[in-house]
């Protein structure tokens, strides 16, 4: 009940005003630091910014109607992908797991390697860039769709089945409008994510858009025009992202839900055990299929699009196989000196913030509007923004990492800090217990599930997020590994980095997936059980 | 659909057989043979956990029995759930939260494809009391409120075979009193067959013709007390010596169904 208050369907005037002054004091700091640091070359102030967009207008107008259409357009097939595998997952209950884990797993391809290798198999065009922002969104309205779709008392569909009617009736009747809130929570969070997909696309070898400005800007040091193309991407984001809500409030008779993450898998002891084994190895076969059959299908030539015997030849049967893996070896090295600290740091702050903002309730409400407008912004459309102001070295990297687990791990911990039970709390303060009492037994309890849920969509997001700037800018790690084998037609090395890159990020994936279900098992037991 | 229907307008409920084991070995209802005669109200009478729902689930064609079998007008549940010639109003009122009162009682109209017909919908919200409240989500109604929604919903198709599951269990007092007036003048007319779940005796007497006591879990028919009073029963009738000694006798054969079980057993 309290979230639908605090997420309400329409948010009060006050609210509106504290996040217009929380906008207003970060233009205006922002501002005041660019002056500060003028000279740096590092930092653009708002005005340098305005005056940047207005003349150029014309090149960033034509820039950003082609990237709006290909997030658009990836938006829809995207989301329309999303769709077909929830139906398909409702349609055939038993398959729902291994089509759970194949959308992870193709979930979990690294962008900036599927960028280039998309760009070969698709020759020139807008190809590559919508297809990775359909990737960048599906899974993200699957996950929430595949819940949206069973989130209904067992009572509603016996109402159905009392009038004689079956499954076509319950998916109109109760399923479909049963999902739709959590269909919008997907589509929310999709709009940014588009836009993001588009870009990084754009970055790795497109001739027109936003990305390729980007690209050309950071080559160039032309703060100015960084800074210009970075606020254009957020405020796109932001729009879209408060268009969808708006949209959301206007069909829904609820809020939409916050948490988009599937719950862990639920059973126990030894059935549970053979189950995670049958179903990863159901889905790493289905995946190999799909691989080799579509590969196969449009006949695509063995140089550049690697079948997974090439990529098994490459790591293990090769004569250079050794020294292959040892190169995959130590960029992974070198990626996760950076990857695991800011993941960490992320996760430790947004918890930490949500934590503290729920003691301190005075300072939250403003705090909380601009974190939630803050959570729409692409934040990998800003990595140059951050290897300029923190440089090349690890600390920009650890930050942007450390950002981009942030905010949805801050957003999702406030908001299960509010799902603690109101009469837990009431008994609670009938013992006169003070605000840690509370935080300790019941609020942050009550913030675990939210907790893991934020904490496992961030392994692909970080690992998204340390790609990218290794390949626009470090120079180290996996990413750049992967910048160099497409820039040098490795395409041995490529298609192998993918495959290592997916499936490591799944394993850490299912990683902190076992960790929550220990976790719940002892502090959320009823969650664990539905 | 409806002239060349198998169900008679009133049919009657025959239980040979019926015993429900659910999976994990919860023995629900013992092997239980009963005949409800067409056109009665019959009240099902016994302590939560008995298997009251479960046999009007069972009745409903929702569940299958263990062994045994149901015959409603002489066909399998299958086909009146085919002919869309039955309503349940569940125990838990089960309102669509998007639906508003209206909405959620037209919803059945269009599941028993029926034509919409705004005209009954908004009859039989006056008739539950909610008149003013027909746009009105369930999520802002109280508990009872509800339960008079799921009751309207279950009349709209204008069903032959009404199955009842505490309709009242959270309805008011007085409230309660005066839907257990007004209801019967529906179905009284249509002669529907009736099979209602309560824990109130005096509820089950205005109600019905008939009340069946069950034993706590597994469930058996413990006493069977025919109701003699005028149908439909006039107003006030709640104040009579007549109504009184019936409520008094169910009472004590509520009480002596019970004692024939061994107490704590079942619990
Ligand atoms: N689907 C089910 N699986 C297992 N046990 C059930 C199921 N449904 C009901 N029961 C059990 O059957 C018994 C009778 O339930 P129910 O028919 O709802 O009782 P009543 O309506 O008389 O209160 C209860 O002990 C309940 O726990
Ligand atoms: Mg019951």
């Amino acid at each position: 009940m309290s979230a639908a208050a605090d997420h309400g369907v329409a948010p009060t005037t006050a609210r509106r005003f504290t996040g217009l002054l929380g906008v207003v004091s970060l233009v205006v700091g922002w501002e005041l630091a660019a002056r500060a640091l003028e000279g740096a070359f590092i930092l653009a102030a708002p005005s340098d910014v305005a005056v940047w967009i207005v003349q150029n207008a014309g090149l960033l107008g034509r820039a950003f109607r082609v990237t709006l259409g290909n997030a658009a357009a990836g938006f829809v097939a995207g989301n329309l992908a999303a769709v077909m595998l929830a139906a398909l997952a409702l349609a055939w209950p038993r398959g729902e797991r291994v089509i759970a884990g194949l959308a992870l797993l193709i979930f979990c391809l690294p962008l900036v390697a599927t960028g280039p290798i998309l760009r070969v198999l698709y020759g020139p065009g807008p190809g590559p860039q919508i297809t990775l922002a359909a990737l960048a969104v599906y899974y993200t309205t699957f996950v929430p769709l595949l819940v949206g779709l069973r989130a209904a008392p067992s009572s509603w569909f016996d109402l159905v089945r009392s009038y004689g009617r079956g499954a076509m009736a319950e998916l109109v009747h109760i399923r479909a409008a049963a999902a739709l809130p959590y269909l919008f929570a997907g589509l929310q969070i999709a709009a940014p994510a588009a836009f993001l997909g588009a870009m990084v696309g754009e970055f790795t070898g497109a001739e027109r858009g936003m990305g390729v400005l980007t690209i050309r800007a950071t080559r160039a040091l032309d703060v100015d025009a960084i800074w210009a193309l970075a606020t254009v991407a957020a405020a796109a984001s932001m729009a879209v992202y408060a268009a969808v809500g708006v949209i959301a409030r206007a069909v829904l008779t609820e809020p939409p839900p916050v948490i988009l993450s599937p719950p862990p898998m639920p059973r126990t002891g030894g059935a549970r055990g053979r189950a995670i084994v049958l179903t990863t190895a159901a889905v790493l076969g289905f995946a190999l299929l799909l691989w080799w059959g579509a590969m196969e299908l449009f006949d695509l030539n063995r140089f550049f699009a690697k079948r997974p015997d090439d990529v098994w030849a490459a790591l293990v049967t090769a004569p250079d196989a050794a020294e292959t893996r040892a190169t995959l070896a130590q960029a992974l090295r070198e990626t996760s000196v950076y990857l695991l600290p800011g993941f960490a740091a992320g996760l430790a702050l947004g918890t930490g913030m949500a934590v503290a903002l729920t003691l301190l309730p005075a300072i939250g409400a403003g705090a909380t509007a601009v974190a939630v407008a803050l959570r729409s912004v692409p934040i990998v459309t800003t990595a140059p923004l951050v290897v300029l102001l923190l440089g090349r070295g690890a600390v920009g990297t650890i930050v942007l990492v450390a950002v981009m687990v942030f905010f949805p791990t801050f957003v999702a911990c406030l908001h299960g800090l509010r799902q603690a039970p109101g009469q837990v709390i009431d008994v609670l303060d009938s013992y006169a217990a003070g605000p840690i009492a509370r935080l300790w037994h019941v609020q942050l309890p009550a913030m675990l599930p939210a907790f893991f849920a934020a904490a496992r969509m961030s392994v692909p997001a970080s690992v998204l997020a340390v790609t990218v700037v290794e390949w626009l800018a470090t120079g180290r790690g996996i990413g750049s590994l992967m910048a160099l084998s497409a820039s040098l037609s490795d395409y041995d090395m490529l298609w192998s980095s993918v495959v290592i890159v997916a499936l490591l990020s799944v394993a850490g994936y299912a990683g902190v997936g076992a960790v929550e279900r220990r976790v719940l098992s002892v502090y959320a037991a009823e969650q664990m059980t539905r | 659909m409806g002239a060349d229907a198998e169900i008679p307008t009133s049919p009657g409920i025959v239980c040979r057989g019926v015993s429900k084991v659910f999976p994990g070995g919860v023995e629900v209802l013992r092997p239980l043979d009963v005949t409800l005669e067409g056109g009665q109200t019959t009240a099902l009478v016994g302590p939560s956990g008995c298997g009251k729902s479960t046999l009007l689930r069972l009745i409903a064609g929702l569940e299958a029995p263990t062994a045994g079998e149901i015959l409603i007008g002489g066909a399998p549940p299958s086909v009146i759930l085919r002919e869309a010639a039955l309503a349940v109003a569940f125990q838990d009122p089960s309102l669509l939260p998007w639906r508003t009162v209206r909405g959620n009682i037209e919803l059945a109209l269009k599941l028993a494809r029926k034509p919409p017909d705004p005209r009954k919908v908004d009859d039989l919200i006056r008739l539950v009391g909610l008149e003013g409240f027909a746009d009105t989500r369930p999520a802002a109604l109280s508990g009872g409120m509800r339960q008079r929604v799921a009751i309207a919903r279950s009349m709209v198709t204008e069903p032959r075979l009404l199955l009842l599951d505490e309709p009242f269990g959270a309805v008011d007092e007085l409230t309660r009193r005066q839907l257990a007036e007004d209801l019967p003048r529906i179905w009284e007319p249509r002669r529907t067959t009736t099979v209602l779940v309560t824990h109130s005796v005096s509820e089950a007497v205005m109600l019905s013709d008939r009340i069946l006591v069950l034993s706590p879990r597994p469930a058996k028919i413990v006493e069977d007390i025919p109701v003699d009073l005028p149908r439909p029963r006039p107003a006030g009738i709640d104040s009579t010596p007549a109504f009184r000694a019936a409520v008094q006798e169910v009472s004590a054969g509520l009480a002596r169904g019970m004692a024939s079980t061994t107490p704590l057993a079942a619990q």
